[in-house]
């Protein structure tokens, strides 16, 4: 972008990140230099790596350069995409699938879990008992078949496994030509007995069948509490991720034919990168407003703050997350296509607002609403072409004058803006009985409250407060909202890179390579931790099985697990609640010390863990709510392992003048604050250098972006081309 | 002692809420708002102001819940907050169990009435706790903490919490008990206690609390939650000022409570059409033979008669003239559970976009007749168990608004009823084997949330998914309920047939469970449900109500030889003529026909099938499409039988296919046939008229049908009187056996 009009330098490529996303594949390379330059092209749903490589040769036209002599030194490759959510959102995927299931439980997956119905929707959906609706099933409910025995919670045998009931199922599953057999027994988590002893039945049967298809068990696919999710991970593993293996196999193949050595990585979604020869790819699933996150948490690394919240406004959604205390928190509870998951999953929260949206009037309360649906890709009643009928977002941005009609995507969607008022008027400012200004900003308000609700609801949600905290705004629509929902709250600073539009697919290519296991071990800490000893060595014993199990890994896709970084971190809880918090804990290896005056074994290490649980737990729900006089509970072990790949470098520029050069003024125009209209500085933001400073009113145009600076506002644009914002 | 009045502008709270009243009886407005002058003014400020204060509420319950630790509020999420004016109304209230957001409104009523101020004071910082139901409140099981917020001297509002816990130290364990039949039978009562000061919870308190009840840690865990979550939102409502001045504040909280009476109006006016509407429902009490003490040992059912008036203006009332008494039973309601049934379900089907506060409650007009089951007026009574009566009482109400609905064309919004809230199972025990040896375990699993929805007039009803007191409904894991209740281990969770209401819209549908007793001892066992009665609402336009409960057990089985010789088990009950539990078990099987018992002893191996409601159909199930059936026989919804007998379709399984096929051909004329029966079957409304008198004038209703009627007569001059008009009676008619 910056660079493009440098033709004479040789580009040779370091990092190359993709985005395939249903209609448009995007890459973002970079060179030696730090220079960056982003492609599209068309995603080609069948064999994705065509569209990755028109993707790549976009971006690398930009430099008149081919990947056949830029690709050579290309060390980190990172993939992210929305193909494996696709299938499962469109209900595409491999349902000939066989499951096992204790008998009485064959409609696990039919009955699923209420919340289910309801988890996706608004405030008001969620009030609404009519729109509540359970997601279609996955699996038909002949392919579940159930066998008799059961584990109880505390792992003991309470009923025997009934051979024969297995003999039978897996007959009759053979017989079905599934594709594969998952096993979700309950309390495997527990106590994995019953489940393996299913697969070593179905084995054998297969071998005396001369069949062979693979036998999933849920206590090794993901053994943590909750049947419902803990079969929703393994049914969404097989029906939606395993069928991208091959797709994800072959662009790793036809990007080393073109000569690039670095392996292929996938996006997660708790943020490292995984090799498509991984075990399980469900964690991938879900990576597309990940990479901003990654993106953030480098940029704040970067730039040595503690504490970022970062926020996507996309064409239908708006993305926060945070990076607190240079730690990306991640979360247990997430749902997809529906279905509620087990998965560890980066904690970001999404709300309906993003610039698409629709605003409409509502006769009866006589108040504006806003969405949920959005006009996506076809932006607003001002695109012309596009037949969208209702008012959005962008069309209120439109007649205030913050956006350029002529200068949308760099102009190739020209914008009417004639169309945008007189539709305002008649949808929302008549009935208003206002002018169309007023309401066009008034809705703009509206939903940038909503925005700031979220995003404050989401800082003080962890305990903090914005004074704590820097905002990272970007995503299309970032630029243009920054100023509007971030207005009242006082961050410490606000950063909008200049490359904000394509700021997620930057961010794969800052992600980790790592894996992340966990496992469910239920010990219990009482009051006065006479167990402390007992739990230190189980903790130090389930952490080294973790590291191996994540070595094996890298071993498999030819790493060096001797790199490995192992990260040991538990999740706990006062002993009888039913939510965890995650501690990283500051060794894998805890010591227990015999005290002779207690007759016992102490561990000063589990005591420095169950402090940083009481500090945090303080911190995030205050005054008089810690409990460890109850004891603590610790769920669940958690393991990541690290092995160093190269990340891009934010490249350095000089600080010129303050003042903009002439050539990046494009003149002036009219934008409304406040209830009047100002006369505004317009700029090119390519066109500007850094340590420029820009006063407010004023519009900053990119192709891809725009950036508003309110009246009494300014930016700053820094070294690393990053704006700075300050105002009222 | 001297104390400077906490009002505004030198008021006392108590001048503050007459004056409010005052102004709502002369003007007929919230605070005698003409205008709603801020909206007026300036639209987008006012709804950004709400939208603030209603997204403080609903983050602070976000967080609150994890500090929770009972099941029912962590798992199902069993937990709401509202912020309420200085008077107690209230202004915004976060998703959760809404039921509740009125009920706090009446304790903090009650705090004013009774001079609080004075004595004990009212002070920043303070802690009040209420779970009594003459306070407003629904039954001692649900527990509200109330915290004041002043900004400086005066009392600018109260921010409540409420959580429903596992057990209350009633009679037996349990959430909604059913053995209880008076007040000292329900467990801990706290009327408006103060508990704290300086934001903390008084030590002395706790431990008191702790030792009243059976699950003490969840106790503690709970009243931390809720007291975390009133914190969170006093300082949003510090910020909320800070930003938009004191003034605003003040006008802005009771505009918004007059916008939400003013929206509730327009939107009957929108969505319903101006008559008089009725409906009737009612519930079984069958404690004849079960109740302990000789007062509440009788046969009940009681009638919930619910008449709506919607006037050409939008004004809306709401009466239960003619409900039959309460008594020694648990099932008595208070005002804090009528008005909180009812609340509830406006918000879902009415006012869900608009402004959720106690302006609907002002906005609507009720008549809860003293001395029945509505408004037993006697405080000394048991109020364990509202729900027995409030559930299917409201189902009328669904009823009625879906006459509205469907007139004025909302075909999609009808719900003719919804299922009961059960079997709601409960009890406990003490392990006596494993790790947790010696250890209390409870059982009250609350997957009785997730119940099947009514069909609409458009199509069928949600499967195992809805709850009338809980919009967030859930069913929880079975691997979470046995951390909890691990004494009593599932053997099954099966979609059950025929519990979905018939219809040419099918109600939703539900599953049934088998459950056996476990590494137990001291094992103590009971449910609620509807068994002999349908709920009134019972299908709509020929729809057919759902299935009624019934209870299945067997007791001394041979259940661990089963399990050692790896024999078969019982996991459903779906054939009750050839039941699982006869073919599979040896031991004392029992069956009984209805679904509420009192607590029974229950030993290891011992196994109970219990299970979850369905939802009420839409239409003549004549009607329904062909396809439609196949597919309910291919999800085990109906059996072929019913299939046959209800819906008049003729179909065969196949082998090969797996799948059932229908004979159209057979199908069509086995419908024709039911259709000519239906006929003969069929008499005049003069006829039946005659036929249904006669059974009241000759005594042939049962005791309690006719014990039901009297009180009903006898507690009402109106309903009386049109009663004995409508069948003819003379003025001083008697039910038989009166």
């Amino acid at each position: 972008m910056t660079e493009s009009v440098n033709e004479d330098k040789a580009h040779l490529l370091k990092v190359i990140a993709l985005d395939t996303g249903g209609t448009m594949t995007d890459s973002f390379i970079i060179d030696e230099n730090g220079s960056f330059s982003v492609g599209k092209a068309l995603t080609t749903g069948n064999e994705e790596s065509i569209g990755i490589l028109n993707s790549i040769e976009d971006s690398l036209n930009q430099w008149g350069k081919l990947l056949e002599d830029t690709g050579v030194g290309v060390e980190a490759l990172v993939y992210s995409g929305t193909a494996m959510l696709n299938r499962l959102l469109e209900r595409e995927g491999n349902d000939n699938i066989g499951v096992i299931v204790n008998a009485g439980f064959e409609d696990l997956h039919r009955l699923g879990r209420a919340l289910q119905c309801w988890i996706g929707l608004d405030y008001a959906g969620r009030l609404h008992v009519r729109e509540h609706e359970h997601p279609p099933t996955l699996i038909p409910r002949n392919n579940f078949k159930g066998v008799r025995g059961r584990i109880n919670f505390w792992g003991d045998e309470l009923i025997p496994l009934y051979e024969r009931d297995v003999e039978k199922a897996v007959d009759e599953l053979l017989e079905m030509n599934v594709d594969c057999i998952c096993v979700c027994l309950l309390c495997s988590y527990m106590n994995s007995m019953h489940e393996m002893e299913v697969e070593r039945i179905a084995k054998q049967i297969m071998k005396e069948k001369g069949k062979e298809i693979p036998v999933i068990l849920s206590s090794d696919h993901n053994p943590v509490r909750g049947e419902t999710p803990r079969l929703n991970a393994l049914l969404i593993e097989q029906y939606a991720a395993e069928p991208s293996r091959k797709q994800l196999k072959a662009i790793a193949e036809k990007l080393k034919e073109k000569g690039v050595p670095a392996p292929l990585r996938i996006l997660t979604s708790y943020g490292g990168t995984m090799s498509p020869y991984s075990k399980s790819l469900i964690p991938t699933m879900v990576s597309g407003p990940i990479g901003g996150m990654i993106g953030s948490k480098f940029i704040a690394e970067k730039y040595g703050i503690k504490n970022l919240v970062s926020s996507d406004v996309g064409g239908t959604s708006f993305d926060v997350g945070l990076t607190m205390e240079h730690y990306v928190p991640t979360k247990w509870e997430s749902s997809l296509g529906g279905f509620i998951l087990n998965i560890p999953m980066i904690a970001l929260d999404s709300i309906g607002a993003g610039t698409g949206m629709y605003v409409r009037y509502n006769d009866v309360s006589g108040r504006l609403e806003f969405g949920p649906e959005s006009a996506g890709y076809l932006i607003g009643v001002c695109n012309e072409q596009s037949g969208v009928e209702q008012v959005t977002m962008t069309d209120c941005s439109l007649i205030l004058g913050y956006l350029n009609p002529d200068y949308f995507l760099g102009g190739k969607v020209p914008l009417n803006k004639k169309r945008a008022l007189s539709y305002i008027e008649d949808q929302l400012a008549t009935p208003f009985k206002t002018d169309p200004y007023e309401t066009a900003r008034g809705a703009l308000d509206l939903i940038e409250i909503n925005m700031k609700n979220h995003l404050n609801g989401m800082i003080q949600g962890l305990g903090f407060r914005p004074e704590n905290y820097t905002l990272l705004s970007f995503g299309g629509g970032g630029p243009l909202h920054v100023a509007g929902y971030s207005k009242g709250l006082s961050f410490q600073n606000i950063m909008i890179p200049e490359w904000a539009a394509a700021f997620s697919a930057y961010g794969c290519a800052c992600a980790d390579h790592s894996y992340r296991h966990e496992i469910s071990v239920d010990l219990v800490i009482d009051p006065d931790r006479t167990m402390s000893g007992f739990v230190a060595s189980m903790l130090s014993s389930t952490w080294n099985d973790l590291k191996t199990r994540i070595k094996e890994e890298f071993e498999k896709e030819g790493r060096n697990p001797e790199e490995m970084k192992f990260k040991p971190s538990l999740k706990l809880q006062y002993f009888g609640m039913l939510k965890d918090l995650e501690v990283e804990s500051h060794t894998d290896v805890l010591n227990a010390e015999y005290s002779a005056e207690l007759d016992r074994f102490d561990s000063p290490d589990v005591d420095i863990i169950l402090k940083r649980y009481d500090d945090l737990f303080e911190k995030i729900f205050r005054r008089g709510t810690k409990s460890p006089e109850l004891g603590y509970h610790v769920t669940k072990a958690v393991g990541t392992g690290v092995v160093p790949v190269p990340k891009p470098i934010l490249p350095e520029y000089e600080l010129s003048s303050e003042r903009p050069n002439d050539i990046s003024s494009k003149g002036t125009r009219e934008t409304y604050w406040d209830g009047k209209w100002h006369e505004s500085s317009i700029w090119e933001m390519r066109l500007l250098n850094s340590g420029n400073i820009v006063n407010g009113p004023a519009v900053i145009e990119a192709p891809a972006t725009t950036l508003v600076v309110p009246p009494n506002y300014r930016v700053k644009l820094d070294k690393h081309r990053i704006f700075h914002m300050e105002g009222k | 002692m001297e104390s400077k009045n906490i009002g505004w502008n030198g008021k006392s709270l108590k001048s503050m809420l007459e004056e409010s009243e005052k102004l709502l009886e002369d003007k007929k407005s919230y605070y005698g708002i003409e205008h709603l002058s801020l909206k007026e003014e300036n639209p987008f400020r006012y709804e950004r102001a709400y939208a603030s204060l209603r997204g403080a509420l609903v983050s602070a319950r976000e967080t609150a819940l994890h500090v929770a630790a009972s099941p029912i509020v962590t798992e199902i999420g069993e937990l709401c907050f509202g912020l309420y004016t200085p008077e107690g109304d209230s202004i915004a209230v976060s998703t959760g169990i809404l039921v509740h957001i009125h009920t706090m409104s009446e304790g903090i009523k009650f705090m004013i009435r009774e001079g609080y101020e004075e004595n004990p004071t009212i002070n920043q910082g303070d802690i009040f706790l209420n779970n009594d139901p003459q306070c407003g409140n629904v039954h001692t099981t649900d527990v509200q903490t109330l915290i004041p917020i002043f900004w400086e001297e005066e009392l600018i509002g109260w921010a409540g919490g409420v959580t429903h816990q596992i057990d209350i130290g009633g009679i037996t364990p349990g959430h909604t008990l059913v053995s209880s039949i008076q007040r000292f039978d329900d467990g801990a009562y706290y009327t408006c206690l103060k508990i704290g000061s300086n934001d903390k919870i008084w030590r002395d308190h706790m431990i008191s609390a702790k030792k009243a009840v059976r699950s003490p840690m969840y106790w503690e865990l709970d009243e931390k939650c809720r007291l975390a979550g009133n914190l969170m939102i006093r300082d949003a409502v510090f910020e909320f000022i800070e930003r938009e001045g004191i003034e605003y504040y003040k006008k802005f909280i009771r505009e918004a409570i007059e916008e939400g009476r003013q929206i509730l109006q327009k939107r009957v006016k929108e969505r319903l059409i101006p008559g008089r509407y009725r409906a009737s429902s009612f519930m079984d009490l069958p404690m004849k033979h079960q109740a302990w003490v000789p007062l509440a040992k009788e046969n009940r059912i009681s009638n919930h008669p619910l008449e709506i008036i919607v006037k050409e203006d939008g004004k809306f009332s709401v009466s239960f003239d003619g409900a039959s008494a309460g008594g020694a039973n648990a099932f008595n309601c208070d005002k804090g559970a009528m008005e909180g049934g009812q609340w509830v379900l406006l918000t879902q089907v009415l006012i869900y976009g608009d402004k959720v506060n106690d302006g609907a409650y002002y906005a609507v007009e009720k008549n809860y007749p003293l001395g029945s089951w509505a408004n037993p007026g006697d405080p000394y009574l048991s109020y364990q168990a509202p729900w027995g009566n409030l559930i299917p009482a409201y189902t009328a109400m669904m009823k009625c608004l879906s006459y509205g609905l469907f007139a004025r064309g909302f075909r999609e919004e009808v719900v003719p009823g919804y299922g009961f809230t059960g079997d709601s199972i409960q009890g406990g025990g003490i392990f006596n084997a494993g790790p947790l040896k010696g250890e209390r375990w409870m059982l009250s699993t609350f997957e009785i949330s997730g119940q099947g929805l009514g069909a609409s007039a458009v199509r069928d009803g949600l499967n195992w998914g809805y709850a009338m007191w809980n919009p967030e409904s859930d069913l929880g894991d079975v691997e979470t309920w046995e951390l909890f209740q691990g004494g009593i281990p599932y053997l099954s969770r099966k979609v059950k047939p025929n519990v979905a209401g018939f219809g040419k819209y099918r109600g939703g549908g539900n599953y049934g469970s088998v459950a056996f007793i476990a590494n137990s001892e001291k094992v103590e066992f009971f449910a609620g449900r509807e068994g002999l009665v349908f709920h009134g609402s019972g299908g709509m336009h020929g729809g057919y109500p759902n299935s009624t409960s019934y209870r299945l057990q067997a007791t001394n089985t041979n259940l661990a030889e089963i399990f050692q010789n790896k024999q078969d088990y019982p996991i459903s009950d779906d054939d009750t003529r050839n039941g699982e539990f006869e073919r599979f078990l040896e031991g004392d099987i029992e069956r009984k026909p209805y679904g509420t018992i009192y607590p029974i002893s229950l030993h290891n191996y011992d196994i109970i099938h219990f299970s979850e409601s369905g939802g009420p159909g839409y239409g003549d199930p004549l009607e329904r499409k062909l396809e439609s059936i196949k597919q309910d026989l291919d999800d085990g919804l109906y059996t072929p039988e019913t299939v046959n007998n209800v819906f008049g379709v003729v179909a065969k399984y196949e082998k090969t296919t797996k799948e059932w096929e229908i004979d159209v051909e057979e199908s069509t004329k086995h419908r024709e046939e039911i259709k000519k029966e239906r006929e003969e079957k069929s008499m005049n409304f003069e006829e039946f008229w005659k036929y249904e008198r006669k059974k009241i004038t000759e005594g042939e209703l049962s005791e309690h049908v006719n014990r039901m009627y009297s009180e009903s007569l006898k507690l009402s001059k109106t309903w009386s009187k049109e009663f004995k008009e409508f069948w003819k009676f003379p003025e001083d008619f008697q039910m038989g056996g009166d």
